[in-house]
C-alpha cells in the first residue's frame, strides 16, 4: 500500500513513518497542507493518516475538500485533539477512523489494515485463497497449515496482488505500492520479489501478462 | 452611642431624633411669639374694658347724693367674671366694684397703666384729675389656660406625626434599598464557579459603584480563572504530541534493537510516558470539568456518546469486558457531550482497572439519564468509599491510576448539581462496587417508548 501521512511533529511523524515502512508498505511524509496537496495530486494513494492541527491550517477542512471533490481515498484522522466531539467532527467530514494521540504504533497498524480492509470490501482479515490461508489482521500466511514467512517487502506486494483479486497490475504500480518518492527502485526489484513469492507460496499464485503486469492467479 | 448597624434603623433613628427636635423647637418658637401676640390682644381687652367702664362709673358716682359709698353691683345673671373691677377715689375708698371682686386682689393705685402681681394683670386708669380711679383685672390663670390650649395644639400632633414619619422613614428606605437587597440576594444564590456578572438592575446611583466595581471584580477573577483553566487545559493538550512522539520513538526502538536490555529500557521509558500522558489527560480533563460550560443551549443523544466512549475504551486493551445496556430511545440532554464523554471514561476505567477480570463492567443508561457503572470486586469499606472522590485518592495500593478519575467525575457531577453515588457492594449482590450520576435530560423529546435494548 502506498500511504500519505501529514504530520508536522518531526519526532511523531519519523517513528510513524518507520512503523508503516516496517510494516511494509510505502510512505510520504509531509508535514504541511500544501504538500500534502501537491503529492495527492501527483500520485494515487491507498490511505491518508492525518493530522489536524497542521502550520499552514486545519486537517478537517482538507478532509472536507477531498471528500467535496469525490476523492475517496481512506482518511485516518491522528490528533491530540481528544473530545467526543472533535471525534464526532472527524467522522462526520469523511474520517473513516480517528486515533488520539498517543497512540501505539501496532494500534495504528492494526487501524490502517482494518480501515484497508475495509475498502477492498472485505472486513474479514482471514483469507482462503487455494491451499493458502491468510490472516491479513496477523499478517501471517499458512500453506497446508504450515506457516510461510514473508518479507516487508513481499508482504506489500503480496497484499497489493490480493486487494485487487483478477486485477491486471503493471510493474508501475506495484512499484509505486512498494516506495515511496524518495526511495530508490532497483529496476528488476518487482521481477525479483515476484519470483520470491512464487517460490513461498506456489508458482501459480502470480500470473504475469507479458509487457503488462502481473495479477493474483486464480485458486 | 453606638449607631446601629443597619442603614435603616440608623436612617430612621437620625431622621426621628431631627424631625423630633425640630418639631419641639418650632411649636416652641410659635407658641411663645402666640403667647406674645395673645397678651397684646388680652391687654388691650383689658384696656379697652377699663377705659369703657370709667365714664360710665363716673357718671354714676358723680350723680349720688352720698360721697364715699361703696356699691357693688348686682348679678343680672349667674356667669364666671374673668374681669373684675373696683372704683376707687383719692382717699382709696372703693367707691364701685363687680359682684365677684376680691379685694385682695387688688394692690393700692399707683397711676393708670398695666401692673403684674402674681395672680392677675391689671390695668388702671384714672378720671377727674385723679378721684375717680379703676382697677380692672384679669386673672393670669386664664391667660395661662389659654397658652397651655395652643401648646397642647402645637404639641399633641407631634405625638402622631413623628411616629409616622419614624413608620414613613422605614418603608421609604427599606423600598429604596430593596434593589440593593435582591442584589445582596442574587449574589449570594450563586455557586462558587459562578463568576459572571451580578445584574445590577434599579439599585439607587449611590450604591451602582459599589455594585460595578463588585462585578469588575468578579470579572477579573473570571478572567484569572479562565486563564488558569486554559492554561491547565492547553497544556495537557500541547503535551500530546510531543508525549506521542516519544513513546512511538520508545516502541520503535523497542522492535528495531535486538538487544535485550535496551528493549527492556525502551519499554520502561514508554510505560513510564504513558503514566505522564494519563496524568496529563486527567488534568485537563479536570480542568474542563472545573471551567467553561457543561450546560448548552442544544441537546444532544447521550447514547451516541456512551457507545463511542465505551467501544474506545474496548477496543484499547479490553475487548469484550464491557456491557453496555442502552434505552432504544434517545437520551437527549443539554449536557456538553464532551463533559458526558469524560465522566463516562472516567468511570469505566475505573471499574475496569479496579474491577474484578472476571466478571465484566455493567454500563447502563437508563431512560431517565441515569448512568450506572458496576463492577465486580471486593466490598469497600465506607471510610474508603468516601475518600474516593478526593484528588489523587486511588482505592488499594495499585500505583496504576492518575487517582483522579473519581474526582473529575464528581466535579462534573458537581456542576451539573447531581451526586455522583458510590456504593459497594453493589445493590442487589454480595460485592462489588457501582457508580452512578443522574444527567439532565429533556423530557420533551425523551419518547414514551420504554424498555432497555442489549447491544
Amino acid at each position: 500500500m502506498r500511504i500519505l501521512l501529514i504530520e508536522d511533529d518531526t519526532v511523531l511523524g519519523a517513528a510513524v513513518r518507520d512503523q508503516i515502512a516496517g510494516d511494509g508498505q510505502s510512505v510520504d511524509w509531509v508535514t504541511r497542507l500544501d504538500a500534502a496537496g501537491d503529492a495527492m495530486a501527483g500520485a494515487a494513494y491507498d490511505l491518508v493518516l492525518l493530522d489536524l492541527m497542521l502550520p499552514d491550517g486545519r486537517g478537517i477542512g482538507f478532509l472536507k475538500t477531498l471528500r467535496a471533490r469525490g476523492d475517496v481515498t481512506p482518511v485516518i484522522i491522528l490528533t491530540a485533539l481528544d473530545q467526543v466531539s472533535d471525534r464526532i467532527d472527524g467522522l462526520n467530514a469523511g474520517a473513516d477512523d480517528y486515533l488520539v494521540k498517543p497512540f501505539d504504533l501496532s494500534e495504528l497498524s492494526a487501524r490502517i489494515g482494518s480501515v484497508a480492509r475495509r475498502y477492498t470490501g472485505n472486513p474479514n482479515p482471514i483469507i482462503s485463497h487455494g491451499a493458502l490461508e491468510i490472516d491479513l489482521a496477523a499478517r501471517s500466511i499458512h500453506r497446508d497449515g504450515k506457516p510461510v514467512a514473508l518479507t516487508a517487502r513481499e508482504w506489500a506486494l503480496f497484499e497489493a496482488l490480493l486487494s485487487r483479486p483478477g486485477q491486471l497490475l503493471s510493474k508501475a504500480q506495484l512499484e509505486e505500492k512498494l516506495y515511496a518518492f524518495d526511495s530508490e527502485v532497483e529496476s528488476n526489484t518487482i521481477e525479483v520479489h515476484v519470483s520470491r513469492l512464487r517460490k513461498k507460496l506456489g508458482p501459480r499464485f502470480i500470473e504475469t501478462e507479458r509487457g503488462m503486469g502481473y495479477r493474483l492467479g486464480k485458486p | 452611642m453606638r449607631w446601629p448597624a443597619s442603614l435603616q434603623a440608623r436612617l430612621g433613628l437620625f431622621l426621628g431624633i431631627l424631625l423630633t427636635v425640630l418639631w419641639i423647637a418650632a411649636a416652641s418658637v410659635t407658641a411663645l411669639i402666640l403667647r406674645g401676640e395673645m397678651d397684646e390682644v388680652f391687654d388691650s381687652a383689658l384696656q379697652e374694658t377699663a377705659q369703657r367702664l370709667l365714664p360710665l362709673a363716673v357718671v354714676d358716682i358723680v350723680g349720688r347724693e352720698e360721697d364715699g359709698l361703696t356699691q357693688r353691683l348686682g348679678v343680672i345673671r349667674e356667669h364666671d367674671e374673668l374681669f373684675t373691677y373696683i372704683v376707687r377715689d383719692a382717699e382709696g375708698r372703693i367707691l364701685l366694684q363687680s359682684h365677684t371682686a376680691d379685694m385682695a386682689v387688688f394692690p393700692a393705685y399707683d397711676g393708670p397703666g398695666f401692673r403684674l402681681t402674681a395672680t392677675h394683670r391689671l390695668y388702671n386708669e384714672d378720671a377727674l384729675q385723679g378721684t375717680i380711679r379703676i382697677t380692672v383685672a384679669e386673672p393670669l390663670e386664664h391667660r395661662g389656660s389659654v397658652a397651655r390650649e395652643i401648646r397642647m395644639g402645637l404639641g399633641l400632633p407631634l405625638l402622631i406625626v413623628v411616629p409616622l414619619a419614624l413608620l414613613s422613614i422605614v418603608f421609604a428606605v427599606k423600598a429604596s434599598l430593596a434593589p440593593l437587597r435582591r442584589f445582596g440576594e442574587r449574589l449570594d444564590a450563586r455557586n462558587a464557579r459562578d463568576l459572571s456578572p451580578v445584574p445590577g438592575g434599579d439599585i439607587p446611583s449611590e450604591i451602582a459603584p459599589v455594585a460595578a466595581t463588585l462585578n469588575r471584580l468578579l470579572d477579573r477573577l473570571k478572567a484569572a480563572f479562565d486563564a488558569e483553566r486554559s492554561f491547565a487545559a492547553n497544556a495537557a493538550h500541547e503535551l500530546r504530541t510531543p508525549l506521542a512522539g516519544a513513546i512511538a520513538q520508545a516502541q520503535r526502538l523497542q522492535s528495531e534493537t535486538g538487544d535485550m536490555a535496551a528493549r527492556a529500557r525502551a519499554a520502561e521509558i514508554e510505560a513510564t510516558l504513558k503514566r505522564l500522558t494519563r496524568l496529563s489527560e486527567r488534568l485537563m480533563q479536570l480542568a474542563r470539568a472545573e471551567g467553561g460550560q457543561l450546560r448548552l443551549d442544544r441537546c444532544s443523544d447521550l447514547r451516541i456518546v456512551a457507545r463511542l466512549v465505551v467501544e474506545d475504551v474496548a477496543r484499547t486493551g479490553s475487548p469484550g469486558r464491557i456491557l453496555l445496556t442502552l434505552p432504544e430511545a434517545p437520551v437527549m440532554s443539554d449536557l456538553d457531550p464532551d463533559a458526558f464523554g469524560i465522566l463516562c471514561r472516567n468511570l469505566v476505567e475505573n471499574a475496569l482497572r479496579h474491577g474484578s477480570d472476571a466478571a465484566p463492567v455493567d454500563v447502563t443508561l437508563t431512560r431517565d439519564g441515569q448512568l450506572i457503572v458496576a463492577n465486580d470486586g471486593p466490598v469497600l469499606r465506607p471510610e474508603t468509599l468516601d475518600r474516593l472522590t478526593a484528588r489523587f485518592e486511588r482505592a488499594g495500593a495499585s500505583g496504576d491510576g492518575s487517582g483522579l478519575g473519581l474526582a473529575i467525575v464528581a466535579a462534573i457531577a458537581d456542576r451539573i448539581e447531581s451526586p455522583l453515588v458510590l456504593r459497594s457492594p453493589r445493590p442487589g449482590a454480595a460485592s462489588g462496587f457501582e457508580a452512578s450520576v443522574k444527567l439532565p435530560i429533556d423530557d420533551s423529546i425523551a419518547s414514551s417508548r420504554s424498555g432497555l435494548s442489549k447491544h
